[in-house]
């Protein structure tokens, strides 16, 4: 019996470890609003690559956030809005400047490509603290830095494309840098890689990179000209915005 | 051969035996030795030539647009039908096996496709079944949302509804071998309880070489077992024939060995076994038996009548050495023409069978005396006082054709100008479903494809320019719509019609936008909305990253190579004559590469002949020392050539990768009979025989070996009954090859020299 409680000690003091400290991490400092450029890279399993460059303005850590497509000159002028909406589908538009039509996108399913990148708009979402059970595998060195290594799993009533993620999160600034996303079926699916900048003492990404592994398929996002806590006006983030490429 | 080099072989065997027999063993031992790494690769693609024009738009459009050799796979129970909860569960487990396989790039079923459909306004994507078990209104779902697109419809199931149908689709650099075994063993594993039938190129192509190979082996055994039973009633000594067999198995030991030391070496393709190489033991075989055979029989008739082994050793190599070495020195290069041939894989097989023929050369030259001097002969045996049968009745033929030279050669003549009329009436069919006898399992499979599916075979359009110019995509619909008018075509697919369905979906699904919107910022909408719901690299199999190379994929019933180069012709000219603008297309396909590849082995096939011949007729020239000597030594050959196609044109035998290489066997085999007959007339006229009684000397010499070099060879009449109809034509014309170029050396060039024997030895040298 003695030997049972030894073994199970461990496990129930990393259980609560775990969900400390994705608390901490949810309690993080995080702007207000932010405005930046993005170019996105993606590349196929044949090694040929596509790039945009897209500007994005969000509002409450995301929760709010208009984009418009730069470039490629083909895409200049297609604009997307979304609007998460506690207990209620997000609200997400997209602007076809050719059709002149704005299309309401379908918020069914989660686990669908953003703009065919190898991000879904569930991994675009933030993911809320309650909605998932935390445990804490190890401790780890990743690129030199100390890291806790937690197990993320959705709890079952929440509709997710992914059974758990297994991510690395530094002990130093609490970021997570290295993230790895397992299907339904349990298989590994995605592998992520986030590095962060720091602006007006916040930690935000500087560069995200995804990769698909059954699709053998990449996602490399890069910010630029990031500025934060600028005061962006609520009501940007409306249908009729989508139409006006910013200057 | 030089005076110093018959001597020098002739004290090998006479006065050194043991060593002889020691250095054969030493040797094929050594060679041997690289049968560690002798492989036998079933990857019929890599026998297809990198740098010929459709191979290299073919291997573009695999490298843009993956794998186009894909398996089908059709599952169910006929007249059932197949649209049930059990069944569909079943497609999700087989869909979901094939895709975990490793070789496995895509699968395309039901249970792994996606829908378009208006989502209040936005174009929603999503799985077609969307979880393994499914309600009834889900089944019903999905066969209200396949009976609106038909063009699906047909690829995932049967026309009587019964069966459901899976297109796997492997890497490219997967061996076909490889990737259809793994596909086999997965639905047989998981379709216990079900028809289940297979068809695609990639099925074909990874199922066909192994099949082959193992059914030729198999008749190999028994032609080796009818050759060994006609030797021994011939020669009627069973340690003879065991002779003949242990330089005919120490050569092809060498000959493979060889191939596995230059695997090792070099790690070339070129000397991979492949199908192509199939044929190497049995034209081996023939030659090596050849060399016994004369060397036997010859050394039978001298003991005869001299009564010392020693001595008859000694005259049967005497006499024999320059026609074995000279019909080994022609066959060898003969076969080293084919370094030059266009298909890599045919040069190493020709410097294999030279290293092979030079190894039996040796073996027929040495070991072979040396084992027929050790061994005690008993002169009493019937072997030896009695004449064989074969001999008896060759003196009968003798007597005709020296006694009517004229009338045998008028008749030879004319049989071979029928052979040449044939030869206009020849057939090229590269069509490997061919290979197959109707009612045969793989037959069976593919004719249920061709009438349940959309067929296994398929041509590629590879379409370069801007493929979300509206002006191309509406050529790009004009040409399937073209291509659909041929009746064997089952399908079309193309970006085209996926533009088309996401028009009519956005445009809240009216049937009338069902087209090519009218501008190109329209159809980069389109693309922009579906990357919004649809995955990635649901377009990958249909237009490339950067949207400036598509693909349009006709899929096709079984049709004779004839039609497809119909069919390649009429496409061009409908492209010619309706598509104007910056579309650039490449027409091409496994079918079309296959077309080409045949092409090519046949042209080099026919231009290896060409070669072979004048090679031979200069080597028999140099050596005979007489150009005329040259000339007659490739009659017989030129004629059972002749013979051999015409026969083929006349009898509806396609010519085919397979049957092709007959050429190489009737060169390997034609040759060796008419330098024997040379070589011994020239040997008895320098050694005195009356020029009256030459021929017939000759013939009563030579004759007997040669047919029965030729009946031995007759064994591989098994390959007659082969489950393949290549190997079964191969079998019957090799027959028909021994006794086309046995009958028209001792016939046609027995005549001509009958009647030029004055011309002949009055200046000979």
């Amino acid at each position: 019996m003695k030997k049972v409680l030894i073994c199970l000690l461990p496990a129930v003091i990393f259980a609560q470890s775990g969900y400390d400290i994705a608390g901490e991490m949810d309690a993080k400092r995080k702007p207000h609003d932010m405005r930046a450029d993005l170019t996105m890279v993606l590349t196929n399993a044949r090694g040929q690559t596509r790039t945009s460059t897209i500007r994005s303005v969000s509002l409450d850590g995301g929760k709010k956030q208009i984009i418009w497509f730069l470039a490629p000159a083909d895409d200049k002028g297609v604009a997307f809005l979304k609007i998460e909406r506690d207990n209620k589908d997000d609200d997400m538009r997209l602007w076809l400047p050719d059709f002149k039509k704005v299309r309401r996108i379908s918020s069914k399913k989660k686990g669908d490509s953003f703009m065919g990148s190898d991000l879904s708009y569930e991994d675009m979402t933030n993911r809320e603290l309650d909605e998932n059970d935390y445990r804490l595998l190890r401790s780890e060195k990743v690129d030199g830095r100390d890291c806790y290594v937690l197990e993320i799993t959705p709890k079952p009533k929440i509709k997710s494309t992914y059974s758990k993620h297994i991510t690395w999160v530094t002990k130093k600034d609490l970021l997570p840098i290295r993230e790895e996303s397992y299907d339904r079926s349990g298989r590994l699916m995605k592998k992520k890689e986030i590095r962060y900048t720091n602006i007006k003492g916040y930690d935000v990404p500087v560069e995200i990179y995804v990769e698909n592994v059954q699709k053998h398929h990449n996602t490399r996002l890069t910010f630029r000209n990031m500025e934060l806590d600028t005061g962006v006006n609520e009501n940007l983030f409306q249908e009729k915005n989508l139409k006006r490429l910013p200057r | 051969m030089t005076h110093g080099m018959k001597e020098w072989f002739l004290r090998q065997a006479l006065e050194a035996p043991k060593r002889s027999i020691l250095v054969g063993i030493l040797g094929t031992l050594v060679m041997g030795m690289g049968l560690r790494w002798f492989v036998i690769d079933d990857d019929m693609m890599k026998m297809l030539p990198e740098d010929i024009e459709s191979r290299i738009a073919w291997d573009a459009v695999r490298e843009e647009f993956g794998s186009t050799e894909v398996i089908f796979l059709a599952f169910g129970r006929e007249g059932k039908p197949v649209f049930n909860r059990e069944n569909l569960a079943v497609l999700w487990d087989v869909s979901r096996a094939l895709e975990d396989l490793p070789e496995v790039d895509e699968v395309f079923s039901i249970s792994s496709m996606t829908r378009m459909d208006n989502e209040d306004g936005f174009l929603e994507v999503s799985d077609l079944q969307p979880s393994r078990d499914l309600t009834n209104d889900e089944i019903k779902g999905i066969i209200d949302y396949l009976n609106q697109n038909p063009k699906m419809m047909k690829r995932v199931v049967s026309r009587g509804n019964d069966y459901f149908s899976i297109m796997i689709r492997p890497y490219n650099d997967v061996a076909s071998d490889v990737f259809r075994n793994q596909v086999v063993k997965t639905a047989e594993k998981l379709l216990p309880n079900y028809e289940v039938h297979f068809g695609g190129s990639a099925y074909l192509t990874g199922t066909i070489p192994s099949l082959i190979r193992n059914d030729v082996a198999a008749l190999m055994r028994a032609g080796l077992l009818i050759m060994v039973v006609i030797l021994l009633i011939n020669l009627r000594s069973v340690p003879a024939v065991g002779m003949v067999m242990t330089v005919i198995i120490l050569s092809l030991i060498s000959m493979m060995g060889f191939m596995g030391w230059v695997v090792f070496l070099t790690g070339s393709d070129r000397f991979l076994f492949t199908m192509l190489n199939t044929s190497m033991p049995i034209i081996l075989l023939t030659i090596a038996n050849s060399d016994g055979v004369h060397i036997l029989t010859k050394f039978f008739r001298e003991y005869r009548h001299r009564k010392n082994v020693r001595d008859s050793v000694w005259k049967t190599m005497h006499s024999l050495l320059l026609p074995v070495f000279l019909t080994s020195v022609t066959t060898i290069a003969a076969f080293l023409s084919l370094v030059f041939a266009p298909i890599e894989q045919m040069a190493g097989y020709g410097i294999s069978m030279a290293v092979g023929i030079a190894w039996a050369w040796w073996l027929s030259s040495t070991m072979l005396p040396g084992m027929i001097l050790l061994k005690k002969w008993d002169l009493n045996s019937r072997a030896v006082t009695h004449a064989s049968l074969f001999e008896r009745v060759i003196e009968q033929f003798g007597y005709i054709v020296i006694h009517h030279p004229k009338k045998v050669l008028v008749l030879g003549s004319a049989i071979v100008g029928i052979g040449a009329v044939g030869i206009t009436l020849l057939n090229i069919e590269v069509n490997i479903v061919t290979f197959f006898k109707p009612g045969t399992e793989i037959r069976n499979s593919i004719e249920f494809m061709d009438r349940e599916l959309t067929g296994t075979m398929d041509l590629e359009l590879r379409m370069e320019g801007d493929m979300k110019d509206p002006a191309n995509l509406n050529s790009m619909l004009a040409i399937e719509e073209h291509l659909e008018k041929n009746p064997d075509v089952t399908t079309t697919i193309s970006i085209a019609d996926v533009i088309k369905k996401m028009h009519r979906t956005v445009m809240d699904d009216d049937p009338a936008y069902e087209t090519i919107p009218d501008t190109r910022g329209k159809v980069n909408n389109l693309f922009t909305l579906y990357s919004m719901s649809g995955d990635p690299d649901d377009f990958s199999s249909l237009v490339d990253y950067d949207y400036k190379t598509g693909l349009t994929t006709a899929l096709m019933r079984t049709v004779p190579t004839s039609e497809i180069v119909r069919f390649v012709k009429d496409i061009n000219t409908f492209i010619d004559k309706n598509i104007d603008g910056d579309l650039s297309i490449t027409i091409t396909g496994m079918v079309v590469v296959f077309r080409d590849f045949v092409y090519l082995i046949i042209r080099s096939s026919f231009l290896s002949i060409f070669a072979s011949i004048l090679i031979i007729t200069l080597i028999a020239a140099l050596f005979f020392r007489r150009f005329l000597w040259g000339i007659l030594a490739v009659i017989p050959l030129i004629s059972a050539v002749i013979l051999n196609f015409g026969l083929m044109g006349l009898f509806g035998i396609d010519l085919s990768h397979v049957t092709v290489i007959l050429s190489s066997i009737i060169i390997g085999v034609g040759v060796d009979f008419a330098i024997h007959y040379i070589a011994q007339f020239r040997y008895f006229s320098a050694n005195g025989t009356a020029t009256d009684s030459l021929s017939r000397e000759v013939v009563h010499d030579v004759g007997y070996p040669i047919i029965l070099d030729a009946a031995s060879n007759m064994g591989f009449g098994a390959l007659l009954f082969s489950a393949f109809l290549p190997i079964q034509y191969i079998g019957g014309l090799m027959v028909f090859a021994m006794i086309s170029t046995s009958v028209a050396t001792l016939t046609l060039l027995a005549a001509i020299v009958e009647l030029m024997k004055k011309r002949l030895t009055r200046s000979k040298s």
